[in-house]
């Protein structure tokens, strides 16, 4: 098995940014990341989804930096850029030619120190219409779109900051304000509270030396507010609690979620095997059952979120074939999860080595070296815990998965969300 | 305190050169075009196998057939069950995939160097020698005959099948869903499965590429072996030449009672990939809506706020493929949302492009060019594409080169050539009751509601 090694070297400034670098010269591209310690999870009630939209404005110019400016000037570069906002982060990101370090860099500097001067009314109302428009596409005109919002609601209660969906309700969208912009900018978009890797072909004094000129005379802000409402959870749902959608959907489809101890966990490892051994790949416990050998479903996916508070969320959805019971093919998922008690060791194994390869094959891209390296610094302050990443996996023992089904996957910590085609009920 | 002026951007430091790795061109004897390309940056490699079984070969009767085949094979062989082979692989880390376009059918796979050799022989036994039995053929038809039931219900893909269905005269292969219909996938038997294999998963023409922490000599050993035995070549494909299903502009919705959006796509015949303007198409769409900031985007997105994102395509195939905007936009918008896509077509082809843009879009496309190159499955779909369109060699090595030379020139004759506002279908999946009056009133030409094939 092999061994990575992924060079890592941590830097901050005085201001608090901290800063990874990871250098690999093989092809001249670099990759600038930055991710910011705000997410959906800080949003008060009332205001759901304006970390998303928040996420938009940063792409609205700043003091320096016309409208669309960004976009054009990476473009121009032949270079490739984006954003994403979660529970709880929400990473910038550059892949550019590696003679345009510097463009990058700039440009993150400008809008981390000087985009609220950039601000007015007519880019919120624009980018509102974008974000609206975002989620009708993605969640309200999509069959099955809204199942992250409505599965968060069963397994978060109602006090959780992860009760609510990253998109937010519309109404709240539609309640955000400049002042709202503004203040949450000079709360959470503080060097401080951020992390910037560069990965790939760069040289490295050189480096240092451009997020020194450009980061460094931007002021430190002060601590980050505790997150609002109740952190705080069980660590079991304690019940099987329900969601029943008759919608217009294609297929019947059942999802199944079960709280799992947060990313920070040691057991989080166990949780990510179990997923794997259930669901990744066509030699999966639920592929080869379901799919293969019982036919009740068409297909099956399985996922542990990598969240960091109080607890995760771990789900299972199968998805049935026309005509198919939603009842049945919700037996069917629970009988083989609950058989997980009785997992075999050639499936632990078959799991982590089918990681290993995406682990491995992943990091053939800067970019997501670089991303990997950001979340590692900003949620464990440890950077290289990416070269330690298959050792915690192979770690995980037989016992450990059926110790983690016996307590995590039965039916007093479940939430069973179905969706039922309309007109079949 | 600051030395430097802030409100410049910074000046590009020296340029790296950098070539497209190179490759390794050995026949084999069996006619397999082997390719082998050696990157050594982590253990990994990635590796197809392509050959013409694809669906633009088939009649309609038989639509869907290749990518069934394709999906059947993970079903097992002779020798292994479908769980038993996926075990095979797996239980090495190995992931196999098979994916069946137009052209032909690429079976793919990635996995740690050091797993390859046993690997590579589970994806021979898996093509060479599939098993096809009938409770693995009965579940790949119905996990199909249901995916066709999703697709049905899913706007976006509603509205691309719809489109293809309107700008391809009726018969032509690219008028149907690539993956067939519930007709033509319903009467799929092991039998039906077992001869189109036998007759079109054949080497000649066909070509194996592998990229990654390899030996060249060992791939070609290894691919001796393995595929050595493998002879012949598929049958002549049902020819066919492209023609558009109308030339007349016109607007068709596919009703979605209560919908909040319209999924929106704009287009008709485009041309194919062996086009002299390829280069000059691929820029003048890249300004036109394949960037962020392109034309379409800057106006339906940042101006309007109509849409989270629109873009652009010319879907270049070994025939022309289609050229298709497609955009979905709030319900209340929709008309003028087609309002402003015709529009940007129009203004494109009549006042051309500005200078500056043509420039914008050629650095853009030739310096993405070269971020696309990281990985071994990047290198390897790449050179997958020199066999099925049969490019030359050099072809990468002036990639570039051709796509700086472009002159704005070049971009208004491309696009006056193959962009025809005047003829274009409009096809609008959404809630005809609220679109149909305002759609009509853009004189755009005949509206018409279409229910679902």
């Amino acid at each position: 098995m092999s061994q990575l090694t992924i060079p890592v070297e941590r830097h901050s400034l005085d201001n608090g940014l901290k800063i990874v670098l990871s250098q690999d010269r093989t092809v001249p591209v670099v990759a600038v990341n930055i991710w910011y310690g705000v997410g959906s999870r800080n949003e008060p009630t009332g205001r759901t989804g304006f970390a998303h939209l928040f996420e938009h404005m940063m792409f609205q110019g700043s003091a320096h930096v016309p409208k669309n400016k960004h976009f054009e000037l990476i473009e121009r570069a032949g270079g490739t850029l984006n954003a994403s906002t979660w529970y709880d982060r929400t990473n910038y990101f550059e892949t550019v030619p590696s003679h345009d370090l510097a463009l990058a860099l700039w440009l993150e500097s400008d809008r981390m120190g000087w985009m609220v001067e950039a601000m007015d009314q007519e880019k919120l109302d624009n980018q509102r219409d974008v974000v609206k428009n975002e989620k009708r596409q993605r969640y309200d005109n999509q069959p099955y779109g809204d199942w992250d919002e409505r599965l968060q609601a069963l397994v978060f209660p109602q006090a959780h900051p992860y009760h609510h969906s990253v998109i937010g309700s519309m109404e709240d969208i539609d309640a955000a304000t400049l002042d709202d912009v503004s203040s949450f900018f000079r709360t959470f978009y503080v060097p401080n509270n951020a992390v910037i890797t560069i990965a790939g072909d760069f040289e490295r004094e050189g480096a240092l030396e451009l997020i020194q000129r450009y980061f460094g005379e931007i002021e430190r802000g002060d601590a980050i507010p505790p997150l609002p409402g109740d952190p705080s959870i069980d660590p079991l749902i304690g019940e099987t609690v329900r969601g029943h959608v008759l919608a217009e959907v294609p297929l019947p489809r059942v999802i199944m979620a079960f709280r799992i101890p947060p990313y920070s966990s040691d057991d989080f490892a166990v949780a990510e095997v179990a997923r794997g051994l259930l669901g990744m790949g066509r030699a999966s416990r639920l592929y080869r059952r379901l799919v293969r050998e019982r036919r009740v479903a068409k297909g099956v996916v399985t996922y542990a979120f990598p969240l960091l508070t109080g607890a995760s969320l771990m789900l299972a959805w199968a998805t049935g074939y026309p005509g198919a019971s939603p009842e049945e093919l919700e037996a069917a998922l629970a009988e083989e999860l609950e058989g997980l008690v009785e997992a075999e060791d050639h499936e632990v194994r078959r799991a982590i080595a089918l990681t290993e390869t995406d682990l491995v094959r992943g990091l053939e891209r800067v970019s997501e070296r670089a991303d990997l390296l950001s979340m590692f610094e900003l949620y464990f302050d440890d950077p290289d815990r990416l070269n330690r990443e298959l050792d915690r996996l192979r770690a995980v023992t037989v016992e450990d998965v059926r110790a983690f089904a016996r307590k995590r996957l039965g039916p007093e910590n479940r939430a069973v969300l179905i969706y039922e085609p309309k007109g079949s009920a | 305190m600051s030395t430097f002026d802030r409100s410049q951007p910074p000046v590009s430091g020296p340029i790296r050169s950098f070539d497209f790795p190179e490759v390794e061109r050995r026949s084999l004897s069996n006619g397999l075009d082997l390719r082998v390309c050696k990157l050594s940056r982590l253990p990994v490699v990635s590796l197809n196998l392509f050959f013409g079984a694809g669906e633009g070969g088939l009649e309609e009767s038989r639509a869907g057939l290749a990518v069934l085949t394709g999906d059947a094979l993970e079903g097992g062989t002779v020798e292994r069950s479908g769980s038993e082979l996926a075990e095979a692989l797996e239980r090495i880390g190995a992931r196999l995939g098979v994916s069946t376009g137009w052209e032909g059918t690429s079976v793919s796979m990635s996995c740690l160097a050091d797993r390859l050799e046993e690997a590579f022989g589970l994806l021979a036994e898996a093509v060479l020698e599939p098993g096809f039995p009938d409770d693995e053929v009965d579940r790949a038809r119905e996990q199909q005959l249901a995916a066709i039931r999703q697709r049905a219900m899913d706007p976006g893909a509603l509205a691309s099948m719809e489109a293809s269905r309107r700008y391809f005269a009726p018969g032509i292969p690219y008028a149907r869903p690539q993956s067939g219909t519930v007709e033509s996938i319903a009467p799929a038997t092991r039998e039906r499965l077992g001869e189109f294999a036998a007759a079109a998963y054949r080497p000649h023409e066909g070509g194996l590429i592998v990229a990654g922490d390899l030996d060249p000599d060992e791939i070609e050993a290894m691919a001796n072996h393995r595929l050595g035995a493998w002879v012949g070549a598929p049958p002549e494909a049902n020819e066919f030449s492209v023609e558009p299903a109308m030339r007349e502009r016109r607007v068709w919705i596919v009703h979605r009672e209560g919908a909040v959006q319209s999924e929106i796509r704009v287009g008709h015949v485009g041309t194919d990939r062996a086009t002299l303007d390829y280069f000059p198409l691929s820029v003048a769409n890249m300004l036109l809506g394949g960037t962020f900031t392109s034309r379409l985007n800057l106006n339906l997105r940042e101006e309007n706020g109509f849409t989270y994102g629109v873009r652009s395509a010319f879907g270049f195939r070994s025939r022309p493929g289609p050229f298709s905007v497609s955009t979905s936009v709030g319900t209340d918008v929709t008309a003028p949302a087609v309002r402003e896509i015709v529009r940007e077509l129009e203004q494109l082809v009549e006042g051309g492009p500005m200078d500056e843009e043509v420039a914008a879009s050629r650095d853009y496309a030739a310096g993405v060019f070269g971020l696309q190159l990281e990985t071994a499955g990047q290198i390897a779909s790449r050179i997958s594409q020199l066999v099925v369109y049969g490019l030359a060699d050099d072809y990468y090595h002036t990639y570039r080169d051709r796509l700086r030379a472009v002159t704005t020139a070049d971009v208004v004759a491309a696009t006056r050539a193959h962009i025809r506002p005047a003829e274009v279908q409009v096809v609008v999946v959404g809630d005809a009751e609220q679109i149909m009056a305002p759609l009509e009133a853009l004189q755009l030409g005949p509206v018409e509601v279409v229910g679902v094939e």
